[in-house]
């Protein structure tokens, strides 16, 4: 039986940058990758970009053709994992292989939750969540197509966005009352709604679809809360994604919503790791271990469940809700709290012209949340205020102007950051303020 | 590999930097042609400024770069051989993350050309980054590490 020095059940974004965390520190320790698809290392953020031709395939892949091979990792593809057995420290697989090691981690991602709504089983809908799901919409919309999208988040917008340059008609229904509720404030939204009705997305708002019936393989009629009827050919179920922690669950990892880890990114299993999408990790804002399903919050997770796998002690600083996305040529950034929760927040906001949106949201003299869009330049500047919980009290007032910066900050914090900074980048200081 | 360092009490806020970067970065490297005939490209330095005090700053090449491990493509990387932080135009698909996570507000957006963001490369066809060897007053200098 092979035993391996580090397995690593997942290929993305944890997956990835924990082998080369690994290897940066132990050049010579047996790695191997499990991924249940048969693609190489791929951003599945991309797959809306490649579906609207802005890439080609060779464009999809996060790391060159010949990287397992130069990391001296062991490539498992279209090998699922499907039990782990942390006493023997063997994991065995969907095609009965069985493998030993030394640690495992576990950065086995998300997956599409599902509404119940009647009769989806036997449609053949897309969850826009993979590769192969992209390729099935390239082939859909080859011919003039009517797309239906349900739900308004990321996923959805950005399939919405994908199909219509694709040249199909889309329609989107969202059961809360703006699209992005989550992601983005009211304002954002409604300047992320008006882009997508202005080039001819129908959005449905306040509704939900209550059933579906199949009209042949992916055709079929959508009901709608409002009593109308939506005919469709292609669906795509974009509700939300829920961690997946079924593995861990069954080995008897401890799980709340995600698996939970400590701050070496370790499980309550001896020598099991976990890092990704199915991780609960510090969220620095929030102050408390949250699911935050973000590629670059799950890269983050990787690499230091992989320093501290090949045994450098690095604790995780800890990330928060991020994203930039852009839609329709509407440039979108945020960070940490966008939508105050209650009481006791300072929200700042300006509009210097249509489409040119930012606020700003603090508590005490800390800043905890930022939204930009259209002008975007310098927004890390802000983004790092938050991670570094910085005393924003003098700066208030000119937060959000557009020539923000370092100019703002007291001469000493300036040099703090700029040139100091230079001497000792690799400690774990410097790493926690930017995040690292 | 070498580090820019600006030095506040020396630059005088001419912003030479700034348009040596977009020449060095420009199609014939003619500041004339850079700036009048071809499409002028995005500068990867900025000077601050505020009453008497101005400084300029660019890509901090950080050691634990966030850009890298946040870049959704993979496009955003370390250049081995001189430890550059540099963004392949490439595979960058302009998702803006960088800019999101850099702390120093040194990521640019290059909207003309296919989206791809302009950051600094430390000029690796000069012998001394064109910001520093033209900058009057020596308020850029170069550190080696």
């Amino acid at each position: 039986m092979q035993t391996y020095e580090y397995a690593i059940v997942g290929n993305s974004a944890a997956a990835i940058n924990a082998c080369d965390a690994i290897r940066a520190r132990d050049p010579e320790g047996s790695i191997a990758v499990f991924s249940e698809e048969k693609y190489r290392c791929y951003s599945r953020p991309l797959i809306s970009y490649l579906v609207a031709g802005e890439i080609t395939t060779q464009g999809m892949y996060y790391r060159p053709a010949n990287y397992y091979r130069s990391a001296k990792v062991d490539f498992h593809k279209e090998s699922r994992v499907v039990t782990i057995n942390p006493a023997k420290k063997l994991l065995t697989t969907a095609g009965k292989e069985k493998i030993k090691w030394r640690k495992l981690l576990l950065a086995t991602g998300f997956m599409p939750f599902m509404p119940p709504v009647k009769g989806l089983a036997e449609v053949g809908y897309l969850t826009f969540t993979s590769w192969d799901d992209a390729r099935k919409m390239l082939a859909i919309t080859n011919k003039p197509a009517k797309a239906l999208v349900v739900g308004a988040g990321l996923i959805g917008v950005k399939a919405a966005e994908a199909l219509h340059a694709r040249g199909a008609a889309v329609t989107m229904v969202e059961k809360m009352d703006r699209v992005l509720p989550l992601a983005l404030d009211e304002r954002a939204s409604a300047l992320v709604e008006e882009r997508c009705s202005g080039m001819g997305i129908d959005i449905i708002t306040g509704e939900g679809v209550n059933s579906v019936e199949s009209l042949g393989s992916h055709q079929g009629r959508a009901s709608v809360s409002d009593g109308s009827e939506i005919d469709f050919d292609i669906l795509v179920m974009a509700v939300g994604v829920r961690p997946r922690t079924e593995l861990a669950e069954a080995a008897g990892i401890k799980c709340r919503g995600g698996i939970q880890v400590d701050e070496r990114q370790l499980t309550s299993e001896k020598d099991i790791y976990a890092a990704g999408d199915a991780v609960l990790a510090m969220d620095i804002v929030l102050g408390k271990p949250t699911l935050n399903a973000l590629w670059p919050v799950a890269a983050l997770q990787g690499k230091y469940a992989g320093a501290n796998m090949a045994g450098e002690e690095v604790p995780y600083p800890g990330c928060n809700s991020m994203n930039s996305v852009e839609f329709f040529g509407l440039p979108v950034l945020s960070a940490g709290i966008v939508n105050p929760p209650g009481s006791g927040y300072e929200v700042i906001t300006r509009e210097d012209s249509e489409g040119e949106y930012r606020k700003a949201v603090i508590k005490g003299d800390t800043l905890v949340g930022m939204l930009m869009t259209g002008k975007i330049e310098r927004a890390g500047i802000l983004t790092s205020l938050i991670q570094e919980k910085a005393n924003v009290k003098r700066i208030k007032s000119c937060l959000l102007d557009e020539g923000f910066g370092h100019i703002n900050f007291p001469h000493s914090v300036r040099q703090d950051r700029i040139v100091e900074s230079l001497a000792g980048l690799n400690k774990v200081e410097a790493m926690r303020g930017r995040g690292g | 590999m070498i580090r820019i360092v600006p030095k506040e009490e020396y630059c005088i806020g001419c912003r030479l930097c700034e348009i040596h970067c977009i020449v060095e970065h420009s199609k014939s490297k003619n500041m004339v042609k850079a700036y009048k005939s071809e499409r002028r490209p995005v500068k990867r330095i900025e000077v601050e400024e505020e009453g008497h005090v101005s400084f300029a700053l660019q890509c901090r090449h950080c050691d634990e770069a966030p850009c890298i491990t946040a870049c959704l493509s993979g496009a955003m990387q370390r250049d081995a051989e001189s430890g550059a932080v540099i963004n392949d135009p490439e595979r960058c698909v302009g998702c803006w993350t960088c800019i999101l996570v850099c702390p120093y507000g040194a990521v640019r957006r290059d909207e003309a050309e296919r989206k791809v963001v302009g950051k600094c490369d430390l000029c690796p066809d000069l012998e001394t980054p064109a910001c520093v060897a033209n900058c009057p007053n020596e308020a850029l200098v170069i550190v080696e590490d």
